[in-house]
């Protein structure tokens, strides 16, 4: 074959092209592992478009999923997005990267009230990405009483028209608290003593449901229950004047998802660019507008709407009691186990 | 050699051929497959079940039977027996609304029957949690039916259809009435019209060649149908979570939060998961004796 020296050329070119290229190709990635239906499209388009690095986003839809992925070691993942209680069991278990605080300057975004919580004071392990309540929605147009806690909830008048988590942690934790109970004694004894509550409660709830409590409520299928404050505070957007958000008056839940580094990360460099960017304000203030939980980052709630900081849901006014869950290692088989127990009892 | 009338039979005691080098060979990717995808997850399974809970996820190397005793602990004994009395009532509907349609089609003109065949497999081709949701909009209050209801003034106020165990059993038939319904036609559409005649003529009125005749040859098709409605329907988790509300556990849904929720008891659901299993081979094994008797 005669040789073809343009051919050659050409080739030559190509190739010298894929080495110069070589270091653009090798771009970082990040390998994000996070709630379903929790950080916005256009928040990890805007990461990308800054910063080159590719997001690989996988979602869950529990922390106990997430657990069991990330404990099977068949991927490996550079951010992880657990709750409180998570993120103290996964220290204890010595499962984290301490964070590079020189490589998070955003750090200072976060509220006061954030930095000295029981699961990571120092948030040494982990960065709050937002926070939450449990509470009660309650129709108003349809329920015209003040609901206060869940005493008010839980009344044989209401048979049938109650919604609240399939939760059996969340239940059980309003049941002691509702009992005088401190909320993470979750002791063989207390789970006892609460069992009448249960038996009298659950009778009279019509749906359980933890991904979309909120549809429950807008079909008209139930007129009040106890969900998660993003639900309700999309329910009063949606909905304006038509439905209530109050915090129990006994004590409340508060959950706060973090974003943590896992012991296996290979992107770490990525991860802490990741939670920088997350704290910038203009971008927390994209993810309140999708998902209106309450938002940790001060600088953040600055830029938002009046109406949004009105909204009780997200921001619930005055000092009401929260308390965080705490992880109850190995109880958390005898909570699964009253619960189902008092579910099978009271249904059919 | 009595004369075969039905598929299933046939495959059971008819061509006992064993098969030669080629046939295994062709066979191979099969067998593998079976091999890493069902046997060794069933032996991961039962393995998983006699370990001991780790702290934060998974599993510790110590050996327990303490989660077998859990299995038949009263608190999940109840929802087993719940989900086999669910699983049952599904079968029982399904054969009583399926076996009618089967034989209308098996004994159809040919050029319906094709078209019949479609109609009942094409929601199939929809995905089976969107069929699901369908029916939430169809029986909720502000729903379709109590709209339609509501128009023609049958009714002053919506009825509470959903979320009631009524509705996760209306799901679970119409999840599962086409794997009652193939079956049993395959059954009928080898049925030889000229026995059935026989019998008519022998002096049977129809109830009686129905039931002495017709359903002994299709009886394949109806423990093939039954087998396939039953077992499923013991394991299912979603139609019962999402048509009832999250009130009508199921064995499904213990063994989902075993791994999914709050439990976090890896080796729990493995226990059940494994006695289920058990449950489904003992079941299997007896209606295969079954119909090899008939055989004989």
């Amino acid at each position: 074959m005669k040789r073809n020296p343009s051919l050659t050329l050409a080739l030559l070119g190509a190739l010298a092209s894929l080495v110069l290229a070589a270091p653009a190709l090798a771009d970082e990635e990040l390998n994000l592992f996070a709630w379903s239906e929790y950080i916005p499209q256009s928040v990890l388009d805007g990461f990308t478009k800054e910063t080159d690095i590719q997001v690989n986003y996988e979602t869950y839809a529990s922390n106990e999923e997430m657990l069991a992925k990330l404990l099977s070691g068949a991927a490996s993942y550079d951010l992880i997005q657990p709750s409180e209680y998570t993120i103290e069991a996964l220290v204890k278990e010595k499962q984290l990267l301490p964070l590079d605080h020189k490589k998070l300057s955003n750090l200072k975004n976060i509220g006061k009230e954030y930095w000295n919580q029981p699961h990571d004071p120092k948030l040494a392990y982990s960065v709050p990405y937002m926070q939450g309540t449990v509470g009660i929605v309650v129709n108003t147009a349809k329920i015209k009483e003040p609901v206060t806690g869940y005493g008010d909830v839980f009344q044989p008048k209401y048979k049938g028209r109650i919604v609240v988590l399939d939760d059996a942690l969340e239940i059980v934790t309003w049941a002691l608290v509702a009992n005088g109970l401190g909320q993470n004694d979750v002791t063989k004894t207390n789970l006892e003593k609460i069992r009448p509550t249960l038996a009298k409660w659950l009778p009279l709830v019509k749906v359980y449901d933890s991904d979309s409590p909120k549809t429950a409520l807008l079909n008209g299928d139930v007129d009040l229950g106890v969900v998660w404050s993003g639900e309700a505070a999309i329910l009063i957007n949606e909905q304006p004047g038509k439905f209530s958000y109050t915090l129990p008056k006994e004590g409340a839940h508060m959950f706060i998802d973090n974003l943590a580094i896992p012991k296996g990360a290979e992107n770490v460099d990525a991860a802490h660019q990741f939670i920088n960017y997350i704290l910038r304000p203009d971008v927390s203030m994209q993810i309140s507008k999708e998902f209106p939980y309450t938002n940790p980052n001060v600088e953040a709630r600055k830029l938002l709407t009046p109406a949004e900081r009105a909204n009780p849901a997200s921001y619930p006014p005055g000092n009401p009691k929260l308390s965080t869950f705490r992880d109850i290692g190995p109880m958390a088989a005898d909570v699964d186990k009253l619960f189902t127990d008092m579910k099978a009892k009271s249904g059919k | 050699m009595r004369q075969e009338a039905t598929g299933f039979s046939a495959a059971v005691a008819g061509s006992r051929r064993v098969p030669g080098r080629a046939g295994w060979l062709l066979l191979l990717p099969l067998v593998l497959w079976a091999l890493a995808f069902v046997v060794a997850p069933a032996v991961i399974m039962l393995v998983y079940s006699f370990l001991e809970r780790g702290t934060l996820a998974g599993v510790v190397w110590s050996f327990t039977l303490q989660n077998y005793a859990g299995v038949f602990d009263p608190v999940y004994l109840q929802i087993v027996i719940r989900s086999i009395i669910y699983a049952g009532i599904t079968t029982a509907i399904c054969l009583a609304a399926g076996y009618p349609v089967a034989y209308l089609i098996g004994r159809a003109e040919e050029r319906w029957r094709n078209l019949l065949l479609m109609a009942v497999m094409v929601p199939f081709w929809t995905s089976f949690l969107i069929r699901t949701y369908a029916w939430v909009t169809i029986l909720k209050s502000e729903g379709l039916l109590n709209s339609l209801l509501m128009q023609f003034q049958l009714i002053s106020e919506p009825l509470q259809m959903l979320y009631t165990p009524g509705a996760v059993v209306i799901g679970l038939v119409y999840t599962f009435l086409p794997f009652m319904i193939l079956p049993i036609y395959s059954s009928v559409e080898k049925l030889e019209g000229s026995l059935i005649e026989a019998a008519l003529d022998l002096g049977a009125g129809p109830v009686r060649a129905f039931s002495r005749v017709i359903v002994p040859l299709t009886s394949p098709g109806i423990a093939a149908g039954v087998l396939l409605v039953f077992v499923p329907a013991l394991g299912i988790y979603a139609v019962n979570d999402i048509l009832g509300g999250g009130r009508v556990d199921m064995i499904g849904n213990i063994i989902e939060n075993q791994f999914k929720g709050n439990a976090r008891n890896w080796p729990f659901g493995a226990a059940l998961g494994t006695t289920l299993l058990v449950g489904f081979s003992v079941i299997y094994w007896y209606v295969n004796r079954r119909q090899r008797a008939l055989m004989v």
